[in-house]
């Protein structure tokens, strides 16, 4: 029987060409853009955390703020060995550790100046360094060498500088006076988005000089974590590990740790050092949030085009019952229950459904695939915004095939109000009807 | 024992605010493996009638009781089954599923009841196909045949359950009269083979007297009930 109902139901949509064409058209081209436009959200956001969890955070970080007053406040752990003890004790889920400086300077060129924000790293101990960044000039392991800086194209660029050139780096030390320091550039390493947009590396000794920092004082402890999703599990038992061990925790609070040190950390009432257990998304918190807006966006979009295609389904069916008034009487009347009329029409809808949606994720990885392959580059200022250098879709197969299962519902529940007109016609109008 | 009691049958339909009566106190009993004509003037009730006996509306007063079954007890779904099981109809304007072949049209009602086996089905549709003389077309569509070839292709549809009633309201009215005829005699000769009853409406005077018995309709009322056979055997023939 199931057979006869599919063929009765492809036949119907096949009598009427044109007007199937359209909605199946509409619908393809409604999953199509939902598919490209989700595919695009997924390929900035693995871009970015990809390179952020690399570059500016661990998985799980333990840093921390030291105040010598109230009012001031350095992004530092002090005797940061002894807490990485903790850390390795109680975090076996642990792939490896880096430890970061963390820092903010002015660095000066022969020409010009801009704001830098210092990671302090040691490059013999970051395993994954040289997968994420892409040296264009100059060696990474020139990095390993005292008083040396890596920056990013757009950086060198803007100071003027090549490698081995020498910068002026001015940073104020806790005490509130401007220590500068002389850095010679060792590697220039390609654009990865918003994050080589402002952030800079330099060897992590030279950071302590400029800060006047002791060998034991670091800004971070980075965690990468075997299986990334255990990162909120990490942070809070971490946070009660160390709290156990006697440090002072922070609360936990999704923000980058630069925005609680220039807005938070400097207001509140203590002194000396406190611990700041984060994850990747809390430093990322900002870039997540746009990446929400942005799929917030691609919703209501997809929505509205929604609306439109089920007004035209519901325009479709309510003519198809018209035209089909006698024959579904006629049915009705040699014995059909309303639930099986009920039925052919839902299956018709739901049979345009799943071509207009197949057809749509078709095209998407087509024009998906085009593009990926062409590696079509982005314009600058939208690199920047984007956080990838070319255009790129990522596509998962699971959220894809959500996509169109999810339209192709919408289309099905759409055509069950319609269906229900017709499943309630009378078998009388079989005989009545002049059509 | 009668397949259908009409018993003191009215129906109203409501055109705008005013009623109108299109059967009044209809009282009818057709026995088993009759072959009735039921005639009578344009707007007289006949289509009414058919519909009410075939379980496809329902009177405004009055009782129909169609194969031992009160049909104002059944629900919705209990009369849908009735008419699956005990009634075929056919139609004055063929109304066949123009998506489906032939074949697939006579064996549609079939997939409905369920519970039989392809071969099975096949075979009966076959059989069928061929005793109304279509088995050649069997896989054509029915936009590809003449409108005695689609009568044909229904009268099968409504035998192909071997139903106890088939009901024909005006089956040869959109066919000229050398068609209608042998359409009729079609109809005959499945009543005679299978003893299935048939109640079929009609204008033509050529096609009543086919007829084992004629109820006339005027009005909405029964104007007469004349039992042909037994006139024909009385007149010696
Ligand atoms: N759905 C309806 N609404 C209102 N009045 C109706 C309806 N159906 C039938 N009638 C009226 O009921 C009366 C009987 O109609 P019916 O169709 O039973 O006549 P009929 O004998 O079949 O006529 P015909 O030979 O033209 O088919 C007519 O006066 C008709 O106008
Ligand atoms: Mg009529």
């Amino acid at each position: 029987m199931i057979g006869v109902d599919l063929m009765i139901a492809g036949r119907n949509l096949a009598r009427h060409t044109r007007r199937n064409l359209f909605l199946g058209g509409a619908l393809a081209a409604v999953t199509a853009l939902l598919v490209l436009l989700g595919a695009l959200t997924a390929g900035m956001e693995s871009a970015m955390m990809q390179s952020a969890t690399t570059l500016m955070t661990g998985h799980v970080n333990v840093g921390g703020f030291f105040k010598i007053t109230s009012g001031s406040a350095a992004p530092l752990v002090s005797q940061y060995p002894r807490v990485l003890e903790t850390v390795r004790a109680r975090v076996p889920e642990v792939d490896y550790v880096t430890v970061r400086g963390r820092g903010w300077a002015k660095a000066v060129s022969e020409h010009v100046s801009m704001d830098l924000v210092l990671a302090g790293v040691d490059v013999a101990h970051e395993p994954t360094f040289r997968k994420v960044l892409h040296v264009v000039e100059g060696d990474l392991e020139a990095l390993s060498q005292p008083g040396t800086v890596l920056l990013f194209e757009g950086q060198a660029e803007r100071l003027k500088v090549k490698v081995n050139d020498v910068l002026t780096l001015s940073a104020p030390t806790a005490r509130g006076v401007n220590n500068t320091a002389d850095v010679r550039v060792a590697a220039i390493a390609r654009n990865v988005g918003l994050l080589s947009a402002f952030s800079a590396f330099i060897q992590a000794d030279t950071l302590r000089q400029l800060y006047g920092l002791s060998p034991a004082t670091t800004g971070a402890i980075h965690l990468y974590l075997r299986d990334p999703k255990d990162a909120p599990r990490v942070a809070a038992r971490l946070r009660t590990a160390l709290a156990e061990a006697g440090y002072r925790v922070m609360e936990p609070e999704a923000q980058p740790y630069w925005m609680k040190l220039m807005q938070t950390v400097p207001s509140e009432d203590w002194t000396g050092q406190k611990l700041d257990v984060t994850t990747a998304d809390d430093e990322m918190g900002q870039f997540k949030q746009f990446i929400l807006a942005l799929r917030v966006v691609t919703g209501l979009l997809v929505v509205i085009l929604m609306v439109v295609v089920v007004i035209g389904i519901l325009n479709t069916l309510a003519i198809a019952i018209r035209e089909r008034t006698r024959e579904i009487g006629a049915l009705r009347a040699i014995g059909m229950q309303r639930r099986k009329v009920l039925w052919l029409f839902v299956l018709e809808t739901a049979l345009l459904g799943l071509l207009g949606t197949g057809a749509g994720v078709a095209v998407a990885l087509a024009v998906a695939g085009a593009v990926n392959a062409a590696g079509i580059a982005l314009p600058e200022a939208v690199q920047v915004f984007l956080a990838q250098e070319r255009l790129r879709f990522l596509l998962d197969p699971g959220a894809i095939a959500t996509d169109a299962l999810v339209l192709a519902a919408v289309a099905v529940l759409a055509a069950v109000f319609p269906a229900r007109r017709a499943a309630r016609l009378k078998p009388v109008t079989a005989m009545h009807h002049v059509g | 024992m009668s397949i259908v009691s009409v018993e003191h049958v009215s129906k109203d339909y409501m055109l705008g605010k005013t009623v109108v009566p299109a059967l009044r106190d209809v009282s009818l009993a057709v026995g088993k493996g009759e072959f009735l004509s039921i005639a009578g003037p344009s707007g007289s009730g006949k289509t009414t009638l058919l519909n009410l006996v075939g379980c496809v509306d329902t009177p405004t007063a009055g009782r129909v009781i169609v194969a031992g079954q009160d049909t104002a007890r059944l629900s919705e779904r209990a009369l849908t089954e009735l008419r699956l099981r005990t009634i075929g109809f056919i139609f004055q304007s063929f109304n066949l599923v123009s998506v489906l072949s032939v074949f697939q049209n006579v064996e549609f009602p079939l997939l409905l009841q369920g519970g039989q086996t392809r071969k099975e089905r096949a075979e009966r549709v076959l059989a069928l196909l061929d005793a109304v003389g279509i088995a050649e077309h069997a896989r054509h569509r029915p936009s590809e045949l003449s409108g005695g070839q689609r009568q044909r292709v229904a009268i099968a549809r409504a035998l192909v359950t071997r139903p106890a009633l088939v009901l024909a309201d005006e089956p040869t009215a959109n066919l000229d009269s050398e068609t209608g005829g042998n359409i009729i005699d079609l109809m005959k000769e499945m009543n005679r083979r299978d003893g299935t009853t048939f109640i079929f409406s009609t204008h033509d005077p050529k096609v009543m007297a086919h007829a084992s018995a004629l109820v006339r309709i005027e009005d909405g009322r029964i104007a007469s009930r004349e039992d042909l056979d037994a006139a024909r055997l009385a007149g010696g023939r």
